[in-house]
């Protein structure tokens, strides 16, 4: 899985409300059908990454059980930067569908 | 946010390998995540894990090495004609020294600082800045 994807799920699972770190984890796993599971190091490497690009920010932090979750929302330029590339993907994703669907066509012919 | 258990130990003894500056921000959170998601009885990292985070803190510290300011290139950049004559300078001693039966060990001296001067006046010129 590349970086790209790796981000892209992350700002996904943010756009439902602010979560924290394991939150995120367990949503990513969950929204790509238990085909990835984010490792810590690379989760936090990633937000970092997308909070000094300013793409996320912190909500809130909360103490549960002597453990501190530190809770992160999309901001509005992440917001932006997710549904382009929602965009970008569901038109690539159109022209492979519709491709498929003309060979497939010809094929049967 | 003290864990005192084996295992966190363990944990944090990783992420010591991360730069510090990230280590102020995110050691206790990803602490928390790494024991969120160790199993029951779980007394060491498991390999993946391990790999992941010591994987992401070499990236990190990579990507913070810091390029030469515009002032050092400037400098390089102001340095090439004096490089260019001490080189010269330097090949014309050695000759001399050789020329007049003093030259002994002076040439493994003399010739490899005009090499260097010379190796360092080619990079400059030709490392394409920004």
């Amino acid at each position: 899985m590349g970086q790209e994807e790796e981000t892209f799920l992350i700002l996904t699972a943010l756009a439902g409300g602010s979560q924290h770190g394991y939150g995120i984890i367990t949503d990513v796993e969950q929204i790509s059908k238990r085909r990835v599971r984010l490792r810590a190091g690379t989760l936090y490497a990633a937000l970092d990454r997308l909070r000094a690009d300013g793409l996320i920010d912190v909500d809130r932090e909360e103490v549960v059980d002597n453990r501190l979750r530190r809770y992160y929302r999309l901001t509005p330029t992440g917001e932006k930067r997710l549904s382009e590339e929602a965009d970008r993907l569901r038109s690539h994703a159109h022209v492979a569908t519709s491709r498929l669907d003309v060979s497939g066509g010809l094929a049967t012919t | 946010m003290t864990y005192s258990t084996h295992l966190a130990r363990r944990y944090r003894r990783l992420l010591a390998f991360f730069p510090k500056t990230f280590r102020r921000e995110h050691e206790q959170e990803l602490l928390s995540v790494l024991m969120a998601g160790a199993a029951e009885g779980q007394r060491r990292p498991r390999f993946a894990e391990s790999f992941d985070l010591l994987r992401n803190a070499s990236f990190m510290r990579l990507r913070r090495i810091q390029l030469p300011s515009s002032w050092e290139y400037r400098h390089a950049r102001v340095m090439v004609p004096v490089r260019i004559a001490t080189g010269i300078w330097l090949l014309v001693l050695t000759a001399i020294l050789y020329g007049s039966g003093h030259g002994g060990w002076w040439g493994a001296l003399l010739l490899p600082s005009a090499a260097l001067h010379f190796y360092l006046v080619y990079r400059v010129t030709h490392t394409v800045t920004s």
